[in-house]
């Protein structure tokens, strides 16, 4: 019942900064233009999908709107991952430090809540946000690719899932940062980092790292640190191949989940440690 | 049971990455606090006051020595579902309103939602906040976030109330009734701790007072007990004490004075200050007061952290 207060806090708090309702707004701005964007022309060869009135695809019987619609959702969902990332951490990493500053947390642990609950309540406060803003992205999507197009495939909801999950794991690195910086700005420079040089360098090191040294030592590292880090771009493959329907590897997830419980513990831990 | 014992306690802060410092706020600190008292701690700044109040509420990790609330051996999480804790510059989440803030807290102390409901208005009317509840707290002044605060601190009916500093930029009327509110409290058979700058307040409404100075404990007592001469007494009367009578006097009396109508002196016993006053009487010098001579909390705090300073 605690970590559920936490957790609704969080909610309230991440409204107040207004960041999520910009990211509402941004979903909703774009939504309205693949609305108005995307419609069917259906001819004696078959079914054409228009885009901005202009015709897209050429002629498909009706039973494979469906795959027309691949390429778009792909597109969207490739975005929205990017963006929910992005955007997400910018607009939730400021909830560990503020709660663990001076006169804020003295009022949290006063209570009969542990530490890693505390950290816990904040999470998934966090990802339950931005999980309502995916599913409201691709929810709407849906809707407007069932009564614009006549497809109902709800199968494109499930990526949300995957989506937030991912979302989730990658929110740990910033809980640690949060609980070992105690500054906004760090933990979204540290979590912008991974995403845009180490991660990237990390999930190339084959190609890239491994060619500074051969050592077996140097190299054990690079496979440790990637191994400790949620697999992003893994992740990214495996949600566009849940919208078109192709099997998925499941060893990101399972890194990345580990990998998630791993930094949440470390932050959990220097929390537990440390004196307010 | 005591509400709050600690044995040695002892906090040790190191500061410093390349060269270590260590700095002492609590040094083997031993006290005992009787449940329904209001039991006062001060001490000037640093004295490491808060510090104790933050190792009890495991905020802090003690660096040596032990302590228990309300019969629990600390650390314990389940036993602060009995206690209430207003902080020294708490800041609540600003986008709540002041109602909000005491859900929050109320559900964090674990109790339960429905409870709260009908717990939430009679506390807010206590601390006179009933009509801003709607109000985001961000808006609030400093005496309205203390008001708050101490409402946040009861919102679990607690058996042990913690509070630091609770008047700090409180106007004198909301003073008095803050004051009021925790006479209530104590008679109501809370335990309530109090850390305050305020001597005069402090000396109001405690019980029990120690003070504290570089994280070393000088003085425990009751407020009479600390304020108290020992043995000084004034003798109010009208008339003249002649010569002869001062003479007689010096020869048991340790010290004795007289300026305008008021004689002063310093007696080792009861008896003494009986054979004073008959030898007033036989004098025909006319008694109108005796006074057992007191300095106040703060006069005596001042004193005893000067002594301390000089030695």
């Amino acid at each position: 019942m605690k970590v559920v207060a936490l957790i609704l806090n969080t909610f309230r708090e991440l409204l107040a900064k207004a960041t999520l309702i910009i990211l509402a707004i941004i979903s909703t701005l774009i939504l309205i233009g693949v609305a108005l964007a995307v419609s069917t022309s259906t001819g004696p060869d078959g079914v054409t999908l228009l885009l901005f009135g202009g015709q897209a695809t050429p002629p498909l019987p009706p039973e494979n709107i469906g795959m027309l619609l691949q390429p778009l959702k792909l597109g969207l969902a490739g975005g929205l991952f990017t963006g929910i990332i992005l955007f997400g951490v910018f607009a939730t990493a400021g909830i560990i430090p503020d709660a663990l500053e001076k006169g804020t947390v003295d009022l949290y642990l006063s209570k009969p809540i542990h530490r890693w609950e505390l950290l816990l309540g904040k999470q998934l406060g966090a990802v339950f946000a931005i999980f309502l803003n995916i599913i409201y992205f691709i929810g709407a999507l849906c809707v407007i690719f069932g009564l614009r197009l006549g497809v109902w495939d709800f199968s494109f909801l499930l990526s949300g899932l995957s989506m937030a999950f991912m979302f989730a794991c990658f929110f740990s690195l910033v809980v640690f940062t949060g609980v070992v910086s105690r500054s906004t700005a760090i933990s979204i420079i540290v979590a912008f980092l991974y995403l845009f040089v180490f991660g990237s360098l990390l999930e190339s090191r084959q190609t890239t790292l491994y060619r500074i040294s051969e050592g077996t030592i140097y190299r054990a590292v690079l496979d440790g640190l990637y191994y400790i880090f949620p697999q992003v771009n893994a992740m990214q493959s495996n949600v566009m191949k849940q919208i078109t329907s192709q099997p998925m590897d499941w060893v990101p997830f399972l890194q990345s989940f580990l990998s998630g419980v791993a930094l949440f513990g470390a932050g959990a831990f220097v929390m537990q440690r440390r004196d307010f | 049971m005591h509400a709050i014992t600690s044995d040695s306690l002892s906090k040790t802060y190191t500061s410093g990455v390349v060269r270590r410092r260590e700095v002492p706020a609590l040094k083997d600190f031993s006290i005992a606090v009787e449940p329904g008292q209001i039991f006062s701690l001060l001490g000037p700044n640093g004295a490491g006051k808060t510090t104790f109040i933050k190792i009890l509420l495991s905020l802090t990790h003690p660096s040596g020595g032990e302590a228990s609330m309300l019969g629990k051996k600390l650390p314990d999480t389940a036993v602060k579902t009995r206690i209430g804790y207003l902080p020294e510059n708490h800041r609540y989440p600003a986008y709540l309103t002041g109602e909000q803030v005491l859900h929050l807290f109320g559900r964090l102390s674990g109790v339960r939602p429905s409870e709260l409901d009908s717990r939430i208005t009679p506390l807010l009317e206590l601390v006179g906040m009933n009509q801003w509840r709607t109000m985001k707290v961000k808006r609030y002044s400093k005496g309205m976030m203390q008001r708050i605060g101490l409402a946040q601190a009861l919102v679990n009916n607690p058996d042990l109330l913690f509070l630091d500093e609770p008047t700090d930029g409180v106007d004198p009327v909301g003073r008095k009734e803050i004051r009021d509110i925790l006479i209530r409290l104590k008679h109501e058979g809370k335990t309530i701790f109090l850390n305050s700058h305020l001597l005069s307040e402090v000396e109001l409404i405690s019980d029990r007072v120690a003070i504290l100075d570089k994280g070393t404990l000088l003085r425990v007592g009751t407020v009479d007990e600390l304020t108290s001469t020992g043995s000084l007494y004034q003798i109010g009367f009208s008339g003249i004490v002649p010569e002869a009578l001062l003479t007689e006097a010096a020869a048991t009396v340790m010290r004795i004075t007289v300026k305008n109508d008021m004689l002063t002196a310093e007696l080792q016993t009861i008896q003494e200050l009986n054979r004073l006053i008959d030898l007033l009487r036989k004098h025909n010098v006319d008694i109108t007061s005796v006074v057992k001579q007191r300095t106040s909390l703060e006069e005596s705090f001042i004193s005893l952290i000067k002594r301390e300073v000089a030695s």
